[in-house]
């Protein structure tokens, strides 16, 4: 047990090492772009692995993504805040959101609450592209500001204009806080909680869980790194869609997730990269690209039930 | 008037639409457990086999959509028992197989015909008069043919030995299978059955609107609301539910706009699950 656990921090140590260096390697600025991807996705998947875990099956999880990104978007265009602070403002907004909802669709389990999930993305997405005046609609919000030039603590200058490679360090340190954050939670007594109330909400509720406190909890701390996710990208990307936000986006996110396995912390991780990774190696087969995504899905549910996380299990084994 | 006359004939033919590729949805739920998120994309796979068999085997309209039904329900023979059959009861597992098809469907619709504007030449060109009102023909012969297709659904479901095997192995699969219910090829013949109604409703529908890869993801959308409003396992309920969605989707962009009309009935399905989780017709709480 004690040599399994030091192995776990030796790989988890060598990757986030990895990670910080990948910049210094020659690599060209689509590859990092590839990079800042994969980071965002692992925020998203990850968070949406936080609300799996208490039972609740979202199929909505984009679309807090977008209310994160469209706030910040919109909060720094309108009111000239900056994107520092409009990022945590539009994830607050997000978990603002998803508390509200989330009391409200705590009455669901199972399957209804997913198909409410479903609905209320949409729904979400639908708001988003009749608000012409505010989001642009369908054909998109352009031109708030990106994150410009700032000196912290007077250390030296760094400049998110010119280069896409100080991006990718603030996204690896939001995913590295993100998922500290929610492993701290799942171990944490409110993680036993959320797992009680997975397998059966009746016995929970009958040793004292509540049902409603803990599953509101998850949904809304989900949702707030969702929303997180969504905004740091939409300052990187500069350009924002309703489509991104809509039924598709949510689905890929659990595909993400359930591919890589849900039992385990490092599922959306390994689910996330190998997905996004693979395809990107084979973008010279331009429109067959998606074949190798479909292929990829269709082995791990033929050959191995526990996701992708059981094929590294059994290789360290 | 003519307005009037005009979206109630699209109220209908909406309507109708979406009850045939819900009930397909519904059916295969009930029957298998399974969450079949690939049924719009056999809507749209039948719209692009439908453009196949007429643009590459000169085929008139009739043959292509009849041949489009064959060869989509014979795939979902196929998808059956070699996509779903391995994994019966794993709801994961068969949730990821179905995101795994609309993937791959997509992409082979793409390379086969191509994303751009095509459609399928229309059963009946025209337009007719009655009373002095102006409608376009394939609109009311879609309409109608929807109705044959459903007639014939409800009698294959009511009246046949077929239809109540189905019905038994939808209230349990253990005790239908006890009573020597060849459980495999029921479910097989409604997977097939309820991809040719897809297919159907797809090739009728591209006669109307032009087709595109991603016309199926608004049809599951509206399937699974259709579902809902009816009430998870009840196929009755799917025509009231079917016409309240089609005909809100047929009116309301007139006065509100198409965003805002997908607003609407998307918050009418979160409200009805939240007070009736059941469904309006359903009966299991």
């Amino acid at each position: 047990m004690n040599i399994s656990k030091n192995s776990n921090l030796i790989i988890w140590a060598t990757l986030i090492v990895f990670s910080f260096l990948l910049p210094l390697f020659p690599v060209g600025p689509y590859t990092v772009h590839i990079c800042i991807l994969i980071l965002t996705y692992i925020i998203a998947t990850s968070s949406l692995r936080t609300i799996f875990i208490s039972g609740q099956a979202s199929v909505g999880h984009a679309a807090f993504m977008g209310v994160g990104a469209y706030t910040s978007a919109i909060l720094s265009l309108r009111l000239g805040w900056t994107p520092w602070i409009t990022m945590l403002v539009g994830a607050l907004a997000a978990m603002a959101l998803a508390t509200m909802s989330g009391y409200l669709f705590c009455r669901l389990r199972a399957i209804y609450f997913s198909m409410v999930t479903l609905f209320f993305g949409i729904a979400v997405e639908a708001v988003m592209r009749t608000m012409v005046g505010l989001t642009g609609g369908r054909s998109g919000l352009v031109g708030f500001p990106r994150l410009g030039v700032i000196n912290p603590f007077g250390l030296g200058e760094i400049n998110f204009a010119t280069s896409k490679v100080p991006y990718y360090y603030l996204l690896l340190i939001l995913t590295l806080l993100t998922l500290l954050a929610l492993y701290r939670l799942e171990k944490s007594r409110a993680g036993m909680n959320w797992m009680a109330i997975a397998q059966s909400p009746l016995v929970a509720s009958s040793v004292g869980i509540s049902e409603t406190k803990f599953r509101v909890l998850s949904f809304a701390i989900g949702c707030f790194f969702a929303g997180l996710a969504g905004s740091a990208y939409a300052h990187y990307n500069g350009v924002l869609s309703t489509s991104s936000f809509a039924l598709l986006p949510s689905i890929y996110l659990v595909i993400y997730m359930l591919l890589g396995g849900v039992g385990n912390f490092a599922g959306p991780i390994i689910g996330v990269v190998v997905l996004v990774a693979i395809p990107e190696l084979f973008r010279s087969l331009k429109e067959f690209t998606p074949f190798v995504f479909g292929g990829i899905m269709l082995l791990v549910v033929y050959l191995m039930p526990q996701g992708l996380v059981g094929l590294f299990k059994s290789a360290k084994s | 008037m003519e307005i009037f006359a005009q979206t109630v004939v699209n109220g209908l033919l909406l309507s109708s639409i979406y009850i045939l590729v819900a009930v397909g949805f519904a059916l295969i739920f009930s029957l298998m457990q399974v969450l079949n998120f690939a049924h719009g994309v056999i809507y749209m796979v039948g719209a692009y086999v439908c453009y196949y068999w007429g643009a590459y085997f000169g085929l008139g309209p009739w043959g292509a959509l009849l041949m489009s039904a064959l060869t989509v329900g014979l795939f979902g023979l196929f998808l059956e028992k070699f996509c779903f059959r391995p994994f019966h009861g794993d709801f994961n597992r068969t949730l990821m197989v179905s995101l795994a098809l609309i993937i791959i469907l997509q992409a082979a619709a793409d390379v086969t015909v191509g994303g751009y504007v095509k459609r399928v030449p229309t059963v009946l060109p025209g337009v007719m008069n009655i009373w002095g009102l102006t409608l376009s023909n394939e609109r009311v012969v879609t309409f109608i043919i929807a109705l044959f297709l459903l007639s014939g659904l409800t009698l294959l479901i009511q009246k046949t030995k077929l239809g109540q095997q189905m019905r038994a192995l939808a209230q349990d699969r253990d005790a239908a299978a006890l009573q020597g219910i060849n459980v495999h090829f029921v479910s097989g013949v409604a997977f097939g059955l309820a991809c040719a109604l897809a297919a159907l409703a797809g090739g009728l529908m591209a006669s109307i609107i032009s087709m595109n890869v991603h016309m199926g993801d608004a049809m599951l959308v509206k399937a699974i609301a259709l579902v809902i409003v009816a009430g998870m396992g009840s196929i009755g309920g799917l025509f009231i539910s079917g016409l309240i969605i089609g005909f809100m989707d047929a009116t309301l962009p007139l006065f509100i706009g198409g965003a805002g009309s997908d607003v609407v009935a998307f918050c009418l399905v979160i409200i009805i699950l939240l007070i009736r989780p059941q469904g309006l017709f359903g009966i299991e709480v």
